[in-house]
C-alpha cells in the first residue's frame, strides 16, 4: 500500500497551504480532491479581514479575534506570520502582491459594475486600490468577450454611492478594443484570451491596439487609470503585465471575473508549483470512499477514481473540503448537516434560522456560520471540547463560527488554519507512525 | 386633466384571459383596452406548470370540464402551434393506485371523447426510463406543456391588429358610477405614479383570483376563493412526455417537461388574501414523496426552485360550504353583476383554467355582445394567431437547428442553457427598446434555464448599457463623460434600473430556493452569494438609503421568470 505522512484532502488555499506547509516542514504529503476549488471561483487577492466598518486588515482580524466562536479566536495570532510566509512562497513562482495589513481598505470596481473592499492584491491588480486624487478611469472591454461590458460597468461606477463616500475616479469611461485574430469571434472565454496573451508575438500586436483605443479615447484629458478585464496571460502573467504597465499611457489593473477566474488559476498553479517542488504530491479527481481507523487515529484514505478504489496509508489527515461550498458538508433535506469524509459533528444554527428572508442580508445568512468545531491544534472537538481524533486536523471554510462572505477573511483562515495544523505534525505522526512505501514519483 | 379617452370595453387583468377576452372583443369590433396592474403574465398565468390538458385528469370526476379541455387543446394546437410542445401525456398505474379508478379510467376518457391508448409498461420505460419501473398500467393521452407568456403575447397582437389595446403597470384604483353603470375608471402608473382616466361601455374583470378586490372597487361583493398550488422546478427533463398519476388528482402527482427543466405540481390549499402566502418546506416534503412515486430518483436531481401560483377558484353561494379546495369546480363561470348586484354593464369571469381560457373568453365575450347588441360571431376557435406557422409546435432543438441551418459555428451565446444569442438580444433590444432586464428575459427566455440566470443577467445589463451609451445605430463611441453633461444623467439612472434588475433577479431566485435549500442547490446557492457578494462586490450596488423591498412569502414567483 502507498502511504504518506500526511493526506490532505483538498486543494483549496486551505489545504494547499497545509500541504506546503507540512511538506517543507520534511513530511511526505499526498493532496487528494474531488475537483477544482474555491480558488478557480475567487478574485485571486489575499482577503485576510474586512468586516464591515474597519480601515485595515489588521483592525478586522483583532475585530473577528475578539468575536465569540470564530476561528480567529485561535488563529489571529498567527495569521501575519503565515501571511508573509505565503506572500514568500507565491513570490518566489513569480506570482506577487501588494499591500499589507495596515493598508487601508479601499473600494475596487468589480466586473458586474460593483465596488469591494481590498487591500492586499496581486500587483496586477494593485492600482484598482490606491486612493483616486483627481484621476480618470477607462474601463477597456474586449469585442466579443462576454463576461466584461465596459458600458455597463463604466455607468455604474460613475454614480458616486458606489464609492462609499470615498473619492472615486473625476470620471469614468468606457472604450472596447478588437484584438487581433478574433473579429467575429463571440464566444471567447477568460481562460482562452489569457492563454493567447501569453504568447509574445500575439500580445505585442494586442497591447499595440490596446494602446491606440485609450489614446483615441482619452485624447488631451490627464491622467488616469485603465481597468481591463482579468485575462492578461496565466502562465506567463508577470512579463505580460509589466509589458503592458510600460506600453500604455494609464496605469492598467485587472478586474476579476465571474469563473473561470483567470487570477484564481494563477493563484492555484504557483501553490501547486511550490508543493511539487517542496516534495508534495497532487492528485486531483479523487472522490473519498472511506477512511480506516485504528482507534483514536486514522490510518488510510480509500479514494475512488476512475473505476477502481485506491488506499494511502496515512499518519495524519487534514481535512480542508471546502464547508457547504466546497461540498464538505452536504445538508439532507431533513435538516441534517453531513461532513462527508469522516461524518465529523457539524456545528450550525437550528434548520428553521438557516437562511435570512432577504438573500442579501447585510449580516448574512447563519448558515455561513456552520462548521468544524476545533481545539487549538485544529483537531475536530466532540460536544465537551475534548478532540475526536489524534491524528486529523480541519482548516479553512470547514471551521465554524466564521462568515466569511461579509467578514472577508477566507483567505486569512485558510492560510492560518493550514499553517498551525501543520504546526504540531511531529506530535501527531510519530516515527513510523504511517506504514506504506513513498513512491517518490512527482507530478 | 386632458379628455378622458373612451373605450368600448375596459378589460382589467392581463393573464391569459384578459387577453384572450381583448382579442375577442376585437375580433367582434369592439375597440377595448386591457390593463395590468403589472406586468402580463405575471398573475396564475406565469405562474402555472404549463400543462397543456388532455382532459383525462378531469375525466373521472367531472366530464363537462373534460370534454371542454381536449375541445381546447385541439383548438389550441390549431391556432397557436408556437406555444405548445406536444410531449404527448401519459397516465400511469402505480401499486398506490386504486385498482377499481385504473380500470374505469379508459371508459370515463372514451366517454369524454379523449384518445386514450393503453401501451405496454415496457414501452413507456424505453421512452422515459426514469419513471417507476413498479409502475402497473400506462395509458397515452394528447397532453401538451404550454408557455404562457407566447401565448399572451399572440393573442395581444391579434387583439393590436384589430384595433384594440393593451397597457402594462396600470393598476385601476377607482370606477365612476352612474346610477346602475359604470362609466369611468381611474388608472394609476405604477412606475410614474400619475393617474389617467378613462370612460367606457362596459367592465370585464379577468383577474382570476383577484377579482373580489376589483369587484370591491365597484361596489359589489365577489367571494372569491383562492387555492394555493405550490410547483417544484427541476434542473433537467427527467421525462420528454408529461407524466400524470392514474388517480383521484391529488398533491404531486404530475410533472411536466417545460423547456430545459421540469415542474412537479401541485397542492392546492385555499389562502385567503391571492398575495399573501408562504411556501413551507413541509409542502415540500410532501410533494417530494408523492413525486418519487413517479420518479424514484427524484431525491437525487438539483431542485432549482419552488413557486407557488394562486388559483382563480370561485364557489356559488348556494354550495360555499365545500371544506376541501379540491373539490371546488375548476369550471368557469361568467358572473353577470346586473343579474347579482344591480351593476348593468360589469362582468367577471372565474374560475376556470389555462387550457380553456380561449373558451372562457368567448363565453363571457358572448355575454358582453348580448348586452351591447352586438351580433358579430367569435372566430377565435377558426382565427390562427399571428406569427405562427400552422402545424408547427414548439421543439426544444429549435434554436440550435436554426443557428446550424445558418451555417452553425460560434453563435455567440449570452445565455447557454436557453440558447440565446448576442444577435437576438441586439434584436430584441432594437425593437422594444427602451426595455428592461425582465423583458428581455420574457422576450428572449433568457435565465429561464438551470443556471436560472446566474451568468447571463449581468450580461443583459451588459447588452442594454451598450444600446443606452452607443445610440439606436450600435456605432459611435464610448459612453460619454460621467458626473456632467445631458448623457451622464440618463446613464447613472439606467445603472440604477440595471441595479435592480440585477439584484431584484437574485433576490427572487433566492426566495424561491429558500424553501428546498439542500444538497447540491444549497451548494449551488453558496457559490452564487460566494461569487456576487464575494467577488463582485454585489452589496456596492444595493442603495441601503431606500426602503429595503418587501420580503413577504407573496413574492415568491414563477420558477420560469
Amino acid at each position: 500500500m502507498p502511504g504518506a505522512d500526511v493526506v490532505v484532502v483538498g486543494a483549496g488555499l486551505s489545504g494547499l497551504s497545509a500541504a506546503l506547509s507540512a511538506a517543507q516542514s520534511g513530511a511526505r504529503v499526498q493532496v487528494l480532491a474531488k475537483g477544482h476549488a474555491g480558488t478557480h471561483w475567487g478574485s485571486g487577492g489575499l482577503e485576510i479581514a474586512g468586516p464591515a466598518g474597519v480601515a485595515t486588515p489588521r483592525e478586522g482580524l483583532k475585530r473577528l479575534a475578539g468575536t465569540r466562536g470564530h476561528p480567529y479566536a485561535d488563529l489571529a495570532a498567527e495569521a501575519p506570520a503565515a501571511l508573509d510566509w505565503i506572500r514568500a512562497a507565491l513570490a518566489a513562482e513569480g506570482l506577487t502582491f501588494e499591500g499589507d495589513l495596515d493598508t487601508p481598505l479601499a473600494l475596487a470596481p468589480t466586473s458586474i459594475g460593483g465596488t469591494r473592499p481590498v487591500a492586499i492584491l496581486p500587483t496586477a491588480q494593485a492600482a484598482a486600490a490606491r486612493p483616486w486624487v483627481g484621476e480618470r478611469l477607462i474601463i477597456c472591454g474586449v469585442a466579443g468577450f462576454k463576461d466584461f461590458w465596459p458600458d455597463a460597468i463604466a455607468a455604474s461606477l460613475s454614480r458616486p454611492r458606489l464609492w462609499g463616500g470615498a473619492a472615486g475616479p473625476e470620471r469614468v469611461t468606457a472604450v472596447t478594443v478588437e484584438l487581433p485574430g478574433l473579429a467575429g469571434r463571440h464566444n471567447l472565454n477568460a481562460l482562452e484570451l489569457a492563454r493567447r496573451f501569453d504568447d509574445r508575438v500575439w500580445r505585442a500586436r494586442a497591447i499595440d491596439l490596446i494602446a491606440a483605443a485609450l489614446e483615441s479615447a482619452g485624447r488631451g484629458s490627464g491622467p488616469g487609470r485603465v481597468a481591463l478585464p482579468a485575462i492578461l496571460g496565466l502562465n506567463d502573467h508577470a512579463a505580460v503585465y509589466d509589458e503592458l504597465r510600460k506600453r500604455l499611457p494609464l496605469a492598467p489593473f485587472e478586474v476579476p471575473l465571474v469563473t473561470p477566474s483567470v487570477p484564481g488559476l494563477r493563484l492555484y498553479y504557483a501553490l501547486r508549483s511550490a508543493l511539487i517542488k517542496a516534495g508534495g504530491r497532487v492528485r486531483i479527481g479523487e472522490v473519498i470512499d472511506h477512511v480506516d481507523r485504528q482507534g483514536d487515529r486514522v490510518t488510510a484514505v480509500a479514494t475512488e477514481a476512475a473505476a477502481r478504489t485506491s488506499t494511502v496509508a496515512c499518519g495524519a489527515l487534514i481535512l480542508a473540503t471546502g464547508g457547504i461550498a466546497g461540498g464538505g458538508i452536504v445538508a439532507g433535506k431533513d435538516g441534517h448537516l453531513d461532513e462527508v469524509v469522516l461524518g465529523l459533528p457539524v456545528e450550525a444554527p437550528e434548520y428553521g434560522e438557516w437562511l435570512s428572508a432577504d438573500a442579501f442580508d447585510p449580516a448574512g445568512h447563519p448558515l455561513e456560520a456552520a462548521g468544524i468545531r476545533v481545539d487549538r491544534d485544529m483537531r475536530p472537538v466532540g460536544a465537551g471540547g475534548r478532540p475526536l481524533l489524534e491524528n486529523v486536523f480541519v482548516v479553512g471554510t470547514m471551521l465554524a463560527g466564521q462568515r466569511y462572505l461579509r467578514e472577508r477573511c477566507r483567505d486569512g483562515v485558510s492560510i492560518a488554519s493550514g499553517r498551525m495544523a501543520t504546526r504540531n505534525l511531529a506530535a501527531a505522526v510519530p516515527a513510523g507512525a504511517s506504514r506504506g512505501a513513498w513512491a517518490g514519483v512527482r507530478q | 386633466m386632458a379628455e378622458s379617452q373612451t373605450f368600448d370595453v375596459l378589460v382589467v387583468g392581463g393573464g391569459a384571459t384578459g387577453a384572450g377576452v381583448v382579442r375577442d372583443l376585437a375580433r367582434r369590433g369592439l375597440r377595448s383596452l386591457l390593463v395590468d396592474r403589472g406586468d402580463f403574465g405575471t398573475g396564475t398565468t406565469g405562474r402555472y406548470h404549463g400543462l397543456l390538458h388532455s382532459g383525462g385528469r378531469y375525466a373521472m370526476k367531472d366530464a363537462a370540464a373534460a370534454r371542454e379541455c381536449i375541445a381546447e387543446n385541439r383548438v389550441l394546437r390549431r391556432i397557436a402551434p408556437a406555444s405548445i410542445e406536444d410531449t404527448g401525456g401519459y397516465f400511469v398505474a402505480t401499486p398506490d393506485d386504486p385498482e377499481d379508478y385504473v380500470a374505469a379510467f379508459p371508459a370515463a376518457c372514451a366517454s369524454a371523447g379523449i384518445d386514450c391508448e393503453e401501451i405496454p409498461v415496457a414501452q413507456a420505460l424505453r421512452r422515459e426510463p426514469a419513471l417507476n419501473p413498479a409502475i402497473r398500467r400506462v395509458f397515452r393521452l394528447p397532453d401538451g406543456s404550454v408557455e404562457p407568456w407566447n401565448l399572451i403575447d399572440a393573442n395581444l397582437a391579434d387583439a393590436r391588429n384589430h384595433g384594440s389595446e393593451a397597457r402594462t403597470y396600470q393598476r385601476v384604483v377607482a370606477f365612476e358610477r352612474e346610477g346602475d353603470r359604470l362609466v369611468g375608471a381611474t388608472l394609476l402608473d405604477e412606475r410614474s405614479g400619475a393617474t389617467t382616466k378613462i370612460a367606457m361601455r362596459f367592465v370585464v374583470a379577468t383577474a382570476g383570483a383577484w377579482s373580489g378586490q376589483i369587484a370591491a372597487l365597484a361596489g359589489v361583493k365577489l367571494e372569491m376563493r383562492p387555492g394555493k398550488g405550490v410547483m417544484l422546478i427541476f434542473n433537467q427533463r427527467m421525462t420528454d412526455t408529461v407524466v400524470n398519476r392514474c388517480h383521484k388528482s391529488a398533491d404531486g402527482d404530475i410533472m411536466v417537461p417545460v423547456h430545459t427543466v421540469a415542474i412537479l405540481g401541485t397542492t392546492d390549499v385555499r389562502v385567503p388574501d391571492p398575495d399573501v402566502y408562504e411556501i413551507s418546506r413541509e409542502e415540500v416534503a410532501a410533494l417530494m414523496a408523492e413525486g418519487e412515486k413517479l420518479f424514484p430518483d427524484l431525491g437525487r436531481m438539483r431542485l432549482l426552485r419552488a413557486y407557488a401560483g394562486v388559483r382563480p377558484l370561485y364557489q356559488p353561494p348556494a354550495d360555499a360550504q365545500a371544506a376541501d379546495n379540491r373539490s371546488v369546480s375548476r369550471a368557469h363561470t361568467v358572473v353577470d353583476h346586473a343579474v347579482r348586484d344591480g351593476v348593468e354593464n360589469y362582468v367577471s369571469i372565474v374560475g376556470g383554467k389555462l387550457t380553456t381560457f380561449r373558451l372562457m373568453a368567448e363565453d363571457t365575450v358572448d355575454a358582453v355582445c348580448a348586452k351591447l347588441g352586438v351580433t358579430e360571431k367569435c372566430t377565435t376557435a377558426e382565427a390562427i394567431l399571428p406569427g405562427q406557422v400552422p402545424g408547427k409546435t414548439y421543439w426544444l432543438g429549435h434554436r440550435l437547428a436554426e443557428h446550424e441551418a445558418e451555417g452553425g459555428g460560434d453563435a455567440g451565446l449570452l445565455c447557454e442553457c436557453e440558447f440565446v444569442t448576442r444577435e437576438m438580444l441586439d434584436e430584441f433590444v432594437a425593437e422594444n427598446w427602451p426595455c428592461s432586464i425582465d423583458d428581455m428575459r420574457r422576450g428572449t427566455r433568457l435565465g429561464m434555464g438551470p443556471c436560472q440566470g446566474g451568468f447571463c443577467t449581468f450580461r443583459a445589463a451588459g447588452v442594454a448599457a451598450e444600446k443606452l451609451a452607443r445610440g439606436p445605430s450600435g456605432a459611435g463611441a464610448a459612453a460619454g463623460p460621467a458626473g456632467n453633461g445631458a448623457q451622464a444623467r440618463p446613464a447613472a439612472q439606467f445603472a440604477d434600473e440595471l441595479d435592480q434588475g440585477l439584484v431584484g433577479y437574485l433576490r427572487e431566485r433566492f426566495k424561491g430556493t429558500r424553501p428546498i435549500a439542500s444538497g447540491r442547490q444549497l451548494q449551488e446557492l453558496w457559490m452564487v452569494l460566494g461569487m456576487y457578494v464575494g467577488t463582485q462586490g454585489l452589496d456596492s450596488l444595493i442603495d441601503r438609503r431606500t426602503v429595503p423591498p418587501a420580503v413577504a412569502p407573496a413574492e415568491v414567483t414563477d420558477a420560469r421568470r
